[in-house]
Formats: structure tokens, sequence, C-alpha cells
């Protein structure tokens, strides 16, 4: 059994590091898992997306996923709102700052998450996109906080050091954030 | 090596940290390296890591420096490497066939921008009646095995020895375990260059042209020359490998090596469960290419259709040994992304499968 | 005691009581007479052997007349590719640190072929000892010009003379190597003469004490005579060394060993 999401936004939001943090807290629970990343020369504002595969066995997955049953768009500028290999009754995570869902249209289970405001609410400005993947894993089961806290500390470069402690924050808010009906809507 | 109890853990690696560490698992005491796209996080790996094994890591000036080095250690006994993208491993040309030509293992890791490199890898653009052994893995845990393997057969044969490795396997990160392979124990390397026979009338030497000294003559150039082109040849007929799925029926075969071979593998499956007769062959020695077994998976198929992201290379040794050379198509083509330095559009699951489905709607 | 006179024959055929011939030489070398590769061999030999060397040394030789060395050098060895000589004997040193490492290099495959490895090699202050045999030609492919070939100097492809204007200057890479951090000892001798020759055999003792001593790469130029690629008779050899060379690289101690004590 695998799973895959899709990470899609622009440079800055983080999105290598939520795929990075994804896929090592999977690793670090026992799973298999996957990381393909895909990102342009531009060190800000160009197109970044990675994409984590998780599973229980040796992942068969292609590192160009030809078709993914979830996705998260933190900035729809070069993907659109709704990820073209996004399967059609997949599951799509909006980042409603700057994504309007009412371009999210299809048969998809969606939840939008203003992550950008609540990040910058919270004081953890830069963190949006680990607490939409805070949200996305409470809603998933695909991995833990625990496992989340440990692997985005693991990674962050002796530079980024200092911002464990807002990442970890983000991470919780965005769990603490995912409503009863969200859950419910995810589990149908 | 002792049966192992518990597997090695999963750890999520980057391609070419896998490769790095699989290599120093191997015992790999010596790196060269350039930066070069994509080979470069392979150097930073070993840049870090081989130091904390006790090993060397020289940041060189030149890939020609570097592959001259990686020589030198080797020729002491120790498992060295080094390694580039095509272009890079272009530079090193002369030196992979005095390798081969005189008989010092190195391992070479090309981590292709493409599929551009199956001919300098299998024919080589060194001098010389030489070979090298080149295992195209499809995916990040097949490297860490071919890793292995590569030291393994380099000291075995006393030959350099080729990852052809590309940029998804390069930065890709996988869970993989580091198990060691259960392998052969090897001979002692009693040809090393260590000094201690220095005055005793019997001191090593290591030259293409073998003449050996004059209390001990070698076989010369002819003669050496000869013996090598018999022990590539023995090589080829026992190092073959390939991988192939539903090809007993098939009415028609797919041909892919490396990561390509990973995505037309996906497609094949598809194809079959949708009641294609479909089958897959991927051969994973570059060279020696696995000849018999592929016009053994291709007997009755009435197209065989290859894959490869460049104009047409892996092709010719197809057309080599496949059973009916008439139903060769190529349905592959040279993709590259803008930059120059990866795929391009090409591999990508849906691409191949298009292409293999309109290879299908033609007439056999 | 019998005095043996010397006004006539002597009555007694002459017998051999010692051989002042190298152990570590397993034959003659076939080279031209005049030559002055031999005698800079002869003289590291015997260097090896009176420094307890032998068991422990390894001869990288690059590609040139000297190349033929390997087949009469009692030594573990290797004949590598033009030029790359230290970088090979790098990767060796560094995976036998205990052994002594050195080249053997004309000056068409150090200066020519092999700049950047020399260059590098010393920048990083790797502890081998480089030889570099410089007649100022490319003996073995015939007497073509290289980077060391001096302004005058008649080669097959500066038939009138190297001229600076078409054929540029010769580089004096010991120099530029004694300039640089990483360095041990550089030194440049010549064996045209009985004392060039005894003052390279020192320089030679002297790079060896600095790689045992750790100090970074040693680097030896020894002028030899080259009479065919310089179309000179073989006793003419010395003295033409001594008029057309040794001028534009003179003999000494480039840099002196780090403590600057003799060996």
């Amino acid at each position: 059994m695998e799973r895959s999401v899709l990470m899609v936004g622009i440079g800055g939001q983080g999105i290598q590091l939520i795929g990075k943090t994804l896929a090592l807290a999977a690793t670090e629970s026992g799973l298999n898992a996957m990381l393909a990343a895909d990102y342009g020369g531009e060190m800000r504002g160009g197109t970044s997306q990675a994409t984590a595969v998780v599973g229980d066995g040796p992942i068969r997955a292609l590192p160009i996923l030809p078709r993914t049953d979830s996705a998260i768009v933190m900035h729809d500028k070069f993907s659109g709102a709704v990820p073209e290999r996004l399967d059609a009754d997949g599951f799509l995570m909006l980042n409603s700052s700057i994504v309007d869902p009412a371009k999210a249209e299809g048969d998809h289970t969606l939840v939008s998450l203003p992550a950008t405001d609540m990040a910058r609410e919270i004081d953890a400005p830069q963190a949006a996109g680990l607490l939409m993947l805070g949200a996305f894993c409470r809603l998933t089961g695909i991995a833990d906080h625990d496992h989340l806290v440990a692997a985005m500390t693991s990674l962050l470069p002796p530079y980024r050091a200092q911002h464990a402690e807002t990442n970890s924050r983000a991470l919780a808010a965005g769990a603490a954030a995912v409503s009863e009906r969200d859950l419910a809507a995810v589990s149908v | 090596m002792s049966a192992v109890a518990q597997p090695a853990k999963l750890e999520l690696l980057e391609g070419t940290t896998a490769i790095a560490r699989a290599a120093i698992l191997s015992d790999c005491r010596f790196f060269t390296g350039y930066p070069m796209s994509p080979f470069t996080g392979l150097l930073e790996s070993m840049s870090d890591l081989m130091p904390k094994s006790g090993g060397s890591c020289v940041n060189v000036e030149s890939e020609i420096e570097g592959v001259n080095m990686t020589l030198g250690a080797a020729a002491t006994g120790a498992r060295a490497a080094t390694g580039s993208c095509g272009q890079g491993v272009a530079l090193m040309q002369e030196a992979i066939a005095e390798a081969s030509l005189n008989e010092t293992p190195i391992v070479i890791f090309n981590m292709a921008r493409n599929q551009q490199d199956y001919f300098q890898c299998t024919r080589g653009g060194g001098w010389g009646d030489y070979r090298t052994l080149t295992l195209a893995p499809k995916d990040v845990p097949e490297a860490v095995e071919h890793t292995q393997l590569l030291f393994h057969l380099a000291d075995k044969y006393r030959v350099p020895t080729i990852l052809y490795g590309d940029p998804l396997i390069a930065q890709t990160r996988v869970g993989v375990r580091l198990q060691p392979l259960d392998l052969p124990a090897l001979p002692p390397k009693d040809w090393a260059l260590d000094g201690s026979l220095g005055g005793t009338g019997r001191s090593r030497q290591i030259w293409t042209w073998a003449l050996g000294k004059r209390n001990a003559p070698g076989p010369g150039p002819d003669r050496h020359w000869q013996e090598l082109a018999e022990k590539f040849e023995s090589m080829a007929a026992s190092e073959q490998r390939w991988e192939a799925q539903h090809v007993d029926d098939a009415e028609t075969v797919v041909v892919a090596f490396g990561s390509a071979g990973k995505f037309t593998e996906y497609v094949v499956d598809e194809l079959r469960e949708e009641g294609h007769q479909i089958g897959h062959f991927r051969p994973i020695t570059l060279w020696p290419f696995p000849g018999e077994a592929l016009a053994e998976a291709t007997r009755g198929a009435r197209r065989v259709l290859v894959f490869e992201l460049n104009a047409g290379q892996m092709i010719e040794d197809v057309r080599q040994f496949a059973d009916d050379r008439k139903a060769i198509r190529a349905i592959g083509g040279i993709s590259s992304a803008d930059s120059g330095l990866s795929f391009g559009p090409l591999l990508d699951a849906p691409e191949i499968r298009g292409r293999i489905i309109a290879a299908l709607k033609e007439e056999a | 005691m019998d005095v043996v006179t010397t006004d006539r024959p002597p009555g007694q055929e002459a017998s051999k009581v010692a051989e002042a011939y190298p152990s570590l030489l397993l034959g003659d070398h076939s080279l031209c007479p005049g030559c002055g590769e031999p005698v800079a061999l002869r003289i590291l030999l015997e260097t090896l052997q009176e420094m307890d060397l032998v068991q422990k040394t390894i001869a990288v030789v690059g590609h040139g007349c000297y190349g033929n060395f390997v087949q009469i050098i009692d030594l573990d060895c290797t004949l590598c590719l033009h030029g790359r000589a230290p970088a090979s004997a790098t990767g060796m040193k560094r995976m036998r640190p205990g052994s002594v490492v050195f080249t053997m290099q004309g000056d068409g495959d150090m200066v020519n072929e092999g700049l950047a490895e020399i260059v590098h090699a010393a920048a990083r202050g790797e502890n081998i000892t480089c030889i570099l045999l410089n007649n100022g030609v490319f003996g073995d492919t015939g007497g073509q010009q290289t980077a060391t070939t001096v302004i005058g100097q008649r080669t097959k492809t500066s038939l009138e003379g190297r001229d600076p204007a078409l054929h540029g200057h010769p580089i004096q890479i010991a120099d530029i190597i004694a300039g640089l951090d990483g360095v041990g000892y550089v030194a440049r001798g010549a064996v045209g003469t009985v004392r060039g020759v005894a003052r390279t055999k020192k320089m030679i003792r002297e790079a060896f004490e600095s790689q045992l001593a750790g100090e970074g790469l040693s680097l030896v130029e020894i002028l030899t005579m080259c009479p065919t690629g310089w179309f000179v008779t073989a006793p003419e050899g010395p003295d033409y060394l001594g008029e057309s060379m040794e001028s534009v690289y003179p003999m000494g101690e480039l840099r002196a060993r780090p403590n600057g004590e003799a060996g």
C-alpha cells in the first residue's frame, strides 16, 4: 500500500523542507518512503515542488509520478489550484491565504486552511508550509507529530537551527486547526 | 561474511549519499572528484564521510588529475574510485583504458545527466582493446547494491568498472537499507605496490606494456594484450545481468535500461493488467550486454520497442542480438530539460504509455 | 708489499675485487651513449640504499626515454600516464603513508603535459618527492621542443632555434614550485660534471629527508645531457649542458627545508 502527496508552491515557502520532513518522519517511524524533488534555478519565487511517497514495502512508485492521491498547494502560480496529476477522487489541501478555493472544483476531497495568515498570527511567518503539513498529517495519519518534529529538527542546517522551536509550534498549530468536520470529510 | 541477524535499518538517503555510504561499506578508502552536476552530491558526501571512516577524499583540480590519483591509490591495493558526469568521464578516457590494460581495479561513478553516455561506457573513448564492466541501476536501492558489486567485480577481474547513474538516481531520496551484500572472498592483492619487494629481485611492476624486468621478463604488449582480450571474453560470458518480465508469451517486448527501465516496467505492468501481451526486458550490465538473454526474451515477439533517452545507442546492441531485427522499433529519443542537466518531458509514464500504445496500433 | 710497476703492461690478468654497480639495477639501460638520465638514476638508487629506504619505496615513472627504467630498477614501480605521475603518487602516498614515493619525469612529461599536476600536488603539500630530468627536449619522440627548451636551441619543432616571437619562453618550473606554500624542499642540480653529480646526489638525499619528515612536496630538477636531442656528440654533451642550460637553470637550492639545516 503506497500513498503519495504532491506539495507545490513557490521558492521560499519551504516546500522542499516539508517534503523532506514528511519523508524522513515516515522513514523514522519504520515506513518506506521516497521523495522526488523538482525546483527551478531561482532561490525565491520560482517553481518548487516535491512529491513524497510512503508505503509498507519498498517503494514501487516512479520518481516522476504519473498520478498522486493527495496534494498540498501552497501557491497555485505554477500548478493551478488543482494540480493536473491529482487523482480525480484524491485529497487536496489548499493554502486559502493565497489560493482561492473557488478555483478548486472537482470530485476531490478539499480542505482549505489559511496557512500563511495563521503562520503570521502565531509569529511563525516563514513556517506556513510546516503548519500546513501539521494539518495534513493530522488529517491523513501519514506521520505523527513527534516524528515530524524530530525529522524537521534534524533537517535544519546549522544556520537555521534557531528556527526549530518556531517550526515546531507551526506543526502543532496546523494539527490543532483541523476540525472534526475536516476529519470526517477525509475519512470518507 | 557471517549471516546477518538483523537487517540494516531503513534510512532516508539522497541517492548520492546512499552511493557514498555503499562505497564506504565496500571498504572504498580513496575517492576523487571535481564538482559537476549531478555528480557533485557524491563528491560532497564523500568529502564528509570518507575522512570519518579513515579514508581520503580529494576535491581535485581536474578530472584528469582525479582519475590518475585514483589509479595510484588502487595500484597500492586500496579500493579507490572517482566519478563525474559524462562530460567529466570524457576527460578520463585515457586513464580508464590504462586501468583496463594495466589491470588496476577502479570504480567510476558516471552520475550522468541523461542516457546519452551509453556509447561512452560500453565502447569508450580510450585507446586499445580494452573493456569496462558497466552496471545501470534503475533506482537508488539498486544503485546501493550495484556499488558494492562494482568494487567486488573490479577486484575480481582487475578491471575498471562503471556505475551508470543519472539525475533521478542522484537526487531522489529513498528509504534504503545499507545491507552489505554477501559476496565471495577474493584472493589477496599480491600484485599491489607497497615498496616491500624493493631490492629482492622480485619487485613488482604495473605497466600496460608488461615487459617485466630484466631478471623476470613479462609477456610484453603482444601477449599481454591478447591475454587481456581473452580475460574480457571470459568476463563477457559470465557477468551478464538482466531482468525480464512477462516475456514468455509476449507479442511485444519493451527494452530499456537505467531509470528509463523503471518507468517502462511500470507502464508494461499496467498494460499487462489491461490484457496486452506485452513483456519487458532490462539489461543491467550494459557491458557485457546480455545478448543471448535478449534473443531468448524476444523470440516470437512481433515488436521489440526500444525506449532510451538518446538518439539511439543501446538499440545498436539490440539489433545485434534481437531474434528478429525487423521487429525492432525505436520509441525513445533525446529528451533534455532546458538546463541541459536533467531529463526532459519524455521520461514520464503517460508519455511512454502513449508511445507504446501507438506502436501497438501500428501494423506489425 | 708488491709494487706493481706501470711502465709496462701488467704481468697478471686483472681480477674484479668489487662491484660498484648498484644492486638495485637489474641490467644495463638502453639509452643513448652520453645520456645524463642513467647517471641521475644511479645516484638516486644509491641514495635510497644509503638511506635504507629500498624496501619501502614505490617509484612512479613517467613517459620518456627514462620510462624504460621500469625494466631495470629493482623497486616496486609503475609506468604511469604522461604528466600524471604527481597525481598517481598522491593516491599512493595517501594510501601508504609509510612508504617513500617518488616520481621520475622528464621535462616534457612534467612541464608540458603535467604542469597542472605538479603545481597542484605542490600546493596541496603532498608528501612525495618529484624528480625532474630536464634536458630541454622531448627525447623519446625524436627531439621536439618542450616547455623548457632554451632560447636558441634547435629542435625538430624549432629548427632555426627557439625564438620567443614564435615559440615563447622556457618555464623554470622549479622556481614556480619553490614559491608555493605546501613545498618542503626544491633544488636544481646537473649531472654534466663530477661536482654536479656530487651536489645533485646531496640534493636528492635532502629531498627524501624532507619527505620522511613530512614537510610537503620535494622537487629536485636535474639537468641531464641529451646529445642526440641536441644534435651534438656524446663527449660534447656535458659542456653543451653547461653552456646552454645552466645559465637559464642555475644550480642550487631554491627552497631550503623548513629548518634550513642540511640533512
